[in-house]
């Protein structure tokens, strides 16, 4: 299992920290030699899914979108990262679904912290009443009832929150432990060493 | 139209080669070292402590001594415990490396071979593992980033020697076939890299010249102790210097030396190995080390019994010795009283700074205390780092010779232990010394990262220990 393709789909409030996760992930799952794609709200609002608004409808539609990808990508051996909202319980439901390979992963935060971190100044329009149907402000979200991992980003580091991704990633058997790979790389190091005389 | 022409560095690592060699001995037969040295800078670079390849290139590229590194060696103890060994790879480096700088100032960079870049790390280009990866055929763990490099690699130069299988051997034939089949497939790619892709900073490190001075000096120096007379291996540290030389000369030839600063440099020095001083033996016979039972044949210390409730130290083997204090309240079972540290060890400097050789000759050992020699002392140190003889005698670990003095090499054949002083050669494209070349004194290995950035324009990170020259 450890090569098979695999989506860790993020939900969670704008200015959570999917997006900062997704990229942490991607870069250590590159290093391990996997292909990744992350597919980020924002972007896959400008190209897959230009035109759509923000009603329930085209919220749904946005989702089964990203996750039809997500579906195509993962039977395919890659690992996928859904980096939207994805605000509502029944879409998120039809894409685990759909995909199979399916790691939701609630990245929880006060919508608070949120607001002050505003990395996109969303919030801020959202105040000037300059944007409506904002999730969380003026839209709902419906957390997770059985994520399979919910990372808190106001309590925890990134760093923290992405080992804890990776050990359930392995734990799922979706990676191998790097410690076994680690003990075995040891092993055959230690003798290389000591052949050539450096212990 | 004039454009600002692109500057780049090229950094040729070769692990080990010493100034006695290139500098001197064999400088007029070496006409592409020496047409850099001839127009550019050159000088002895003087290692870390200890003097060997890991800590030294990463102290090197990171401009930090050991101690801040937080390793002492390619094994280094995990915890205060006695078994917790941990081995130092890419993942002990917690500090910036020269490409990692470079990387996130937009620099295109390529390092291949460079010592403790396995696991290899993202890099803004590419990393080849160096010879501390396990295999070049697991997918699952690639020896490069990115993974898709190694078919690249696979289809460039075939399989891929990240270092010399089965370097203990007898059969110095082999050994010989082995080093250049390595080199030459390294240059290969190297060459083929350095013409095809983009770059702003390209390093490379060759293992093979360590590997020949290890397994060939004894019949390349004269005063070896060991010394053969050979009609073929007379000449091979010599022949490979000369093959060494020419490959140089190709990368040279592929290089624009207008825009781009090459380096030609070394981690450590070689030396004849004059014997082995058994440390743990030692340590037995001066009554600071006892074991349950001592072994019938060679055994590793980490393998024998040792009776804790009557050591105050032990030590590990390898070019040069660690020496660990089994300190009340820091080891399981230790029995020196933290006040008694400093006398023990201070006593154990004295003792070691005062062995003889069989002949009753003093060998002139250096014994150095790790806080003593670095800016801070991080990870778990030795309490002692010991030069026997130094560094003309290495330390063996295992117990069981019956002496304190070995003549043969506890893991198989080296005739050759590392030198303090290595190599650098700089030519600067904005700078020509003139005929002759300028020799540079003073240098220091933690010099090289912050000269390269300066090269590159890229500010010097403030922690960084060394000066740009």
């Amino acid at each position: 299992m450890a090569n098979t393709g695999f989506t860790i789909w993020f939900t969670g409030l704008s200015g959570a920290g999917k997006s900062t996760l997704s990229e942490a992930i991607e870069e250590r799952l590159k290093a391990r030699g996997r292909n990744i794609e992350i597919l980020d709200g924002d972007i896959v609002r400008t190209h897959l899914s230009k035109g759509l608004g923000f009603s329930r409808e085209d919220r749904d539609t946005n989702i089964k979108r990203i996750a039809f990808v997500c579906g195509l990508l993962t039977r395919n051996g890659v690992i996928c990262i859904s980096a939207a909202i994805a605000p509502y319980r029944e879409a998120r439901e039809w894409a685990r679904n759909h995909i199979g390979h399916f790691v939701e992963v609630y990245v929880k935060c006060p919508i608070e912290v949120c607001r002050q971190r505003d990395v996109k100044g969303l919030y801020k329009l959202v105040d000037e009443g300059k944007l409506k149907g904002f999730t969380g402000v003026d839209d709902p979200y419906e957390e997770p009832e059985h994520p399979e991992l919910v990372v808190e980003t106001d309590k925890e580091a990134i760093e923290e929150s992405v080992a804890r991704i990776f050990a359930k990633l392995e734990e799922l058997g979706y990676l191998e432990p790097e410690a076994a790979h680690d003990e075995e790389d040891a092993k055959i190091v230690t003798e290389r060493l000591a052949a050539l005389g450096y212990l | 139209m004039f454009m600002n022409r692109r500057k780049k560095v090229l950094v040729i690592g070769l692990d080990c080669a010493p100034p006695e060699l290139v500098f001197e001995q064999w400088r007029d037969e070496l006409p592409n070292f020496k047409r850099v040295m001839d127009h550019g800078a050159w000088g002895k670079l003087e290692s870390c402590i200890p003097a060997i390849t890991v800590p030294a290139w990463s102290s090197m590229m990171s401009s930090k001594d050991p101690g801040t590194l937080g390793f002492y060696g390619f094994r280094n103890r995990g915890d205060y415990s006695y078994e917790k060994n941990t081995l130092a790879n890419s993942n002990s480096v917690k500090t910036d490396r020269v490409w990692d700088v470079l990387s996130r100032a937009g620099k295109k960079v390529i390092t291949v071979g460079v010592p403790q870049t396995y696991p290899p790390k993202p890099v803004n280009g590419i990393q080849v593992g160096c010879f501390l990866s396990p295999s070049t055929k697991n997918p699952e763990r690639p020896y490069t980033y990115p993974a898709s490099v190694m078919q690249e690699i696979e289809s460039a130069v075939g399989d891929y020697l990240v270092d010399v299988p089965n370097f203990r051997t007898d059969d110095k034939d082999y050994l010989l076939r082995q080093i250049y089949t390595m080199t030459e497939k390294r240059f290969k790619l190297v060459k083929k890299w350095i013409a095809e892709k983009d770059w702003d900073f390209f390093m490379f490190v060759e293992m093979g010249t360590d590997r020949i001075h290890h397994g060939m000096w004894k019949y390349h120096d004269p005063t070896h102790h060991k010394y053969v007379v050979h009609p073929v291996y007379n000449e091979s540290i010599h022949n490979y210097y000369r093959y060494i030389d020419s490959e140089i000369g190709q990368i040279l030839d592929l290089v624009d030396l207008d825009d781009t600063t090459v380096f030609i440099v070394s981690d450590h020095g070689a030396k004849k190995m004059d014997g082995g001083i058994c440390v743990n033996e030692w340590l037995i016979k001066e009554g600071y080390l006892t074991l349950k039972s001592m072994p019938s044949s060679l055994t590793s210390i980490d393998k024998c019994e040792i009776d804790w409730s009557k050591t105050k130290v032990w030590g590990d083997g390898g070019y040069y010795a660690r020496i660990f204090l089994n300190v009340e309240g820091r080891e399981p079972q230790g029995i020196v009283k933290p006040e008694q540290v400093e006398s023990l060890r201070n006593e154990l400097k004295a003792k070691f700074e005062a062995l003889v050789d069989p002949d009753g000759v003093d060998i002139g050992t250096t014994v150095y205390k790790p806080e003593e020699v670095y800016h801070e002392v991080n990870g778990v140190p030795p309490d002692l780092i010991v030069y026997f003889g130094d560094l003309y005698w290495r330390s063996v670990g295992t117990v069981g010779h019956g002496s304190i003095y070995t003549f043969e090499n506890d893991t198989g054949p080296d005739d050759c232990n590392h030198a303090q002083f290595g190599i650098v050669i700089k030519h600067d494209p904005a700078v020509d010394e003139g005929v002759g070349g300028r020799e540079l004194t003073g240098l220091q290995l933690m010099d090289m990262a912050p000269t390269i950035l300066k090269q590159l324009e890229v500010p010097v990170p403030a922690d960084m220990q060394g000066r740009a020259f």
